[in-house]
């Protein structure tokens, strides 16, 4: 399965990046690609292809505040959190995209 | 510019004092002010509350990461306190916390290059192999090691 997603928080300094490294770790380990952008203080970084978003099976939003460019995933299946349910949860997010894939095809 | 020149051997305390999360973030702020990050620890104080109040930042694994931007901040940094015993904070996982990570970031955004070194450090905190090793440290050489390796 292929995954994308963003993570921003309200401050933008940590949050955002600890939920980043939790969902890629937990997407890869479960052997899925996963391309998580951050939307933090130092701007967008790890900005998601085009292409990317387009062989995406699932986007997971995992924000806190109005994210830029959310327009890029319309017609996507999305699943919308907040940064704490990822930095929490975040084996159990990845399989519910998981689950929300299947039960499309 | 690698994640080791943001984290500071001389803000990292393996011995905390502390009890409680005031006492925590008290003992933190000082470690701050003595090492010239931040200049009035009253204002940066405030502001780390500013944050606390608006959600968590115990974010499991016995960690918790107090942040928020702050005019009294002068430059860019982390203090990180290890504590022996579980110190009572609001967590995503209920547990208490024994690694307490205060962030000290300003409200300018000219200094690009720390703030992306402070982003990378913040992605080590979501790996649970880093923050074990971290919080067996016995000492501030241990903890930057385990951070920065």
């Amino acid at each position: 399965m292929k995954i994308v997603g963003v993570a921003a928080c309200t401050v933008g300094i940590a949050h955002t990046y600890i939920a980043q490294e939790k969902l890629e770790n937990a997407g890869k380990k479960a052997g899925h690609e996963i391309h998580i952008e951050t939307q933090g203080t130092i701007g967008t970084e790890n900005e998601l292809t085009q292409q990317q978003i387009a062989e995406a099976d699932i986007v997971i939003l995992a924000t806190d505040v109005k994210i830029a460019g959310r327009e890029r995933f319309d017609g996507k299946r999305i699943i919308q959190v907040t940064t704490e349910i990822a930095v929490k949860s975040p084996n159990k997010l990845i399989e519910k995209a998981a689950e929300v894939v299947s039960q499309k095809n | 510019m690698e994640v080791k020149n943001i984290v500071d051997i001389n803000t990292i305390k393996t011995n905390m004092r502390a009890k409680s999360k005031e006492e925590a973030i008290q003992e933190l702020a000082e470690v701050l002010l003595e090492n010239e990050y931040i200049k009035d620890i009253e204002e940066f104080k405030k502001d780390i509350y500013a944050r606390e109040a608006v959600g968590q930042t115990g974010i499991g694994n016995y960690i918790a990461i107090p942040h928020g931007k702050s005019n009294s901040v002068e430059k860019i940094g982390v203090a990180i306190g290890i504590t022996q015993e579980e110190i009572a904070w609001e967590t995503l996982d209920g547990k208490g916390v024994k690694g307490i990570i205060l962030f000290a970031v300003g409200n300018d955004d000219g200094a690009q290059s720390h703030l992306k070194l402070l982003s990378l450090f913040a992605r080590k905190l979501g790996n649970d192999e880093v923050i074990e090793k971290m919080l067996q440290s016995k000492n501030a050489e241990d903890v930057k090691e385990a951070l920065c390796s």
